[in-house]
């Protein structure tokens, strides 16, 4: 819990700093759009995995980076990633739609970083040793809800798509809302153990109405 | 006397600049160019009528902080107002030492550079080294606003970096978000007197009173330092420019933003080549951006371009037109132990230098100041740590932003030694020879002149000794973020928020 919280925390924290670093003198700077929307990234994918494991406390394999092919239909562009980064030649953001998400296809030579940001996955193990008090699942968490369980497959099938909105500005609204009805939509599909979608809605609830309120804030953004 | 540091010169623009808004003759004062109040540490002295030009200083040791012979570094002077209230438009924002040191620029938030120069010795005292004092200050950029996208550009001046000197004229480039511009500074130490039509006070004589013919004749005059514009390198980048960089054949230069570096000719400004580009077809898979970009010292066709995620490419201009593939890439793979939150933000290098030497290079990321072997791409030859203690505050500075503070850091003369900035007005050397390093912090506490600099330590954590500063208790909002060697000697310039210090080893 202490980790979806801080997750959300620095979720909206990095919404506002982007808004506000469009009132600054000089416009809208990439090297700092640019990071903010990793950090944001960074907290989405905990918050997510956070939430994965409040529910399944096997550590899930990091997921095979094998795009969604739902993401690959359309290549429209994104309201949030337009309105990030201060295209000189892009003046002013589109009002979000409902649209996809372009494919993250990478040329070859952004292919090398991805092992790296793969591994991010194993987040378990190597936070656990980092400083950031609140930010790390503690091992304590993981103990306490060994009881619930869920399946690993149900867990397989929501982490890979927080894999593949690359590019430094996914619409992270729209994701964040897809994640959403995935989690509670879920059924249990091979395990025996209580279908974790009962049990993850009543804890679900409170943090979903926060994160509305920052989809609202992207999305206004 | 105003004479001395007066910055504009009273004749027209050379028709060689193009049109120009009229160049202002009194900018608004910098702070760093008043003269301090009374009791003040650094004095500031009227500028003596000087004489050649030639390098006036000893070549002293070069020994590194902490070096065989241990250097002591004292307080020598200190610019800028004292008040805790900074205006912004002192914030200064560049610092950099002219290839003999005799000169020193600075530019600040408001647009301004100020050029102090160093006194020649004295022989009678030949035991202190020249003082810097204002030599010109001149209103360099001034605040623009792009119709178009309705942006203003900020006036700040981001970088200055000085031409080698081919005349009597001093040259320097400086530049802010979009626009460079390239500065003849020159003296003026007599003037034509005895005018027939003219008075002293250039008012016009009436015709009819003038009965003799006379030739005017030079007169010497007090030192008038002038600065023109002579070449405005305009609208040449999209995005935010961060860097520029002489080449080493001293007739072309680079300009980078964060997705595309130029090569420009110094004669030429209308128009410039793109020799990198790494703007991707769809902004929205842009991963990484342009962070640092500089010239090899000696090869003209190498240069260096530094990244948003760490990585520094070095590109040989003989290989193709569009310097995209690069020769090297210089990356060191992450340490796992280290992995957090934060970790790919704070990788980020903000600052890339080549040693004199051009063996090697050291570049600064938001921890630590690495040594790369141009030699060898896989790793650094050296690791240095600015200040781990703030690994694990990562959080809170990413809340009060300073995680995006970007430090610059820089080599001595010798390549011995290398500093870089910190937090809570401390800066930090680090000897390659020893491996000794050492903390020292710029303030006002110490400043009589000579006074050595002692030592600081901050306490990571557990028992604080005496004399040691704990994390908790270290001011953010006191930043180094820029620091320069004079190229020959142990003298160093620090700069603070809105002040300039100059330290010197003891001699």
């Amino acid at each position: 819990m202490e980790v979806q919280k801080e997750a959300q925390r620095i979720m909206t924290l990095s919404v506002w700093k982007m808004y506000h670093s469009r009132m600054q003198r000089g416009g809208l700077r990439l090297h700092r759009s640019l990071q903010l929307s990793l950090v944001m990234r960074s907290a989405r994918e905990l918050y997510l995995s956070a939430k994965v494991e409040a529910h399944e406390p096997e550590v899930p394999l990091p997921p095979v980076r094998s795009p969604d092919p739902r993401l690959h239909q359309s290549r429209e562009a994104e309201a949030v990633a337009e309105a990030a980064p201060p295209d000189g030649e892009q003046p002013s953001p589109e009002p979000m739609d409902t649209r996809e998400a372009p494919p993250a296809e990478e040329t070859p030579a952004r292919c090398a970083p991805r092992p790296a940001k793969v591994s991010r996955k194993r987040r378990n193990s190597s936070l656990s040793d980092g400083g950031d008090v609140g930010l790390v699942p503690s091992k304590k968490a993981r103990l306490e809800e060994e009881g619930e369980g869920a399946s690993a497959e149900v867990s397989d099938r929501l982490q890979p798509p927080p894999a593949q909105a690359e590019g430094a500005f996914p619409n992270l609204a729209r994701v964040l809302q897809r994640r959403f009805s995935g989690l509670l939509n879920c059924s249990p599909a091979a395990p025996p153990t209580a279908p974790p979608a009962c049990e993850a809605k009543p804890a679900c609830r409170p943090a979903d109405s926060m994160l509305n309120v920052l989809v609202r804030a992207v999305v206004a953004f | 006397p105003p004479s001395c540091w007066l910055f504009c010169s009273p004749l027209l623009p050379s028709p060689l600049t193009p049109a120009l808004s009229p160049h202002r003759c009194h900018p608004p004062p910098s702070a760093l160019s008043t003269p301090p109040s009374p009791g003040e540490g650094g004095e500031f002295r009227k500028q003596r009528p000087r004489g050649t030009q030639q390098g006036h200083h000893l070549q002293r040791n070069m020994a590194g902080a902490g070096g065989g012979n241990d250097i002591q570094w004292c307080f020598s002077q200190v610019k800028g107002a004292v008040d805790d209230d900074v205006a912004e438009a002192d914030i200064i924002s560049t610092v950099e030492f002219n290839h003999s040191g005799e000169l020193l620029a600075t530019g600040d938030k408001g647009g301004r550079v100020v050029i102090f120069q160093q006194e020649q010795e004295n022989k009678i005292q030949s035991h202190s080294r020249g003082e810097y004092n204002v030599y010109s200050t001149f209103q360099s950029h001034e605040p623009e606003f792009d119709y178009l996208k309705s942006l203003e550009i900020e006036e700040k001046i981001n970088k200055i970096r000085w031409l080698p000197q081919k005349n009597a004229a001093q040259f320097l480039l400086s530049t802010n978000d979009k626009t460079i511009k390239l500065w003849k500074i020159s003296e003026r130490d007599k003037r034509p007197e005895g005018y027939n039509l003219k008075e002293e006070d250039g008012r016009y004589r009436d015709p009819t009173t003038v009965t003799t013919l006379r030739v005017p004749v030079f007169r010497p005059m007090d030192l008038m330092v002038e600065a023109s514009p002579r070449r405005i390198f305009a609208n040449a980048h999209t995005y935010h420019i961060n860097s520029i960089s002489i080449n080493s054949d001293y007739e072309t230069y680079l300009s980078a933003d964060d997705l595309r570096i130029n090569l420009w000719h110094l004669e030429i400004t209308d128009r410039s080549f793109n020799i990198v580009d790494i703007k991707p077809a769809n902004m929205e898979e842009l991963t990484e951006v342009i962070t640092a970009a500089e010239f090899h010292p000696n090869s003209c066709n190498t240069f260096v371009y530094s990244s948003s995620k760490g990585t520094i490419r070095l590109c040989d201009m003989r290989a193709s037109a569009l310097c995209d593939r690069h020769s090297k890439l210089f990356e060191e793979p992450e340490d796992p132990s280290n992995r957090s939150f934060f970790s790919e933000i704070i990788s980020s290098i903000s600052d890339v230098k080549f040693s004199h030497s051009g063996r090697y290079m050291m570049t600064r990321d938001y921890l630590s100041v690495k040594i790369w072997d141009l030699n060898m791409e896989n790793r650094p030859v050296e690791t240095y740590q600015v200040h781990e203690y703030l690994r694990s505050k990562l959080c809170s500075l990413y809340e009060n932003d300073c995680i995006f503070d970007k430090f610059e850091c820089c080599w001595n003369g010798s390549d011995s030694v290398v500093m870089t900035g910190s937090y809570n007005n401390f800066f930090r050397m680090f000897d390659r020879n020893t491996k000794r390093d050492i903390t020292l912090e710029a303030s006002r506490e110490n400043n009589k002149p000579r006074t050595v600099l002692k030592p600081r330590k901050v306490c990571a954590s557990g028992k604080r000794k005496k004399d040691e500063i704990s994390v908790d208790s270290l001011d953010f909002n006191k930043k180094i973020l820029h620091t320069a060697w004079h190229p020959k000697e142990n003298i160093i310039a620090v700069a603070t928020t809105n002040n300039l210090y100059i330290f010197q080893d003891k001699v």
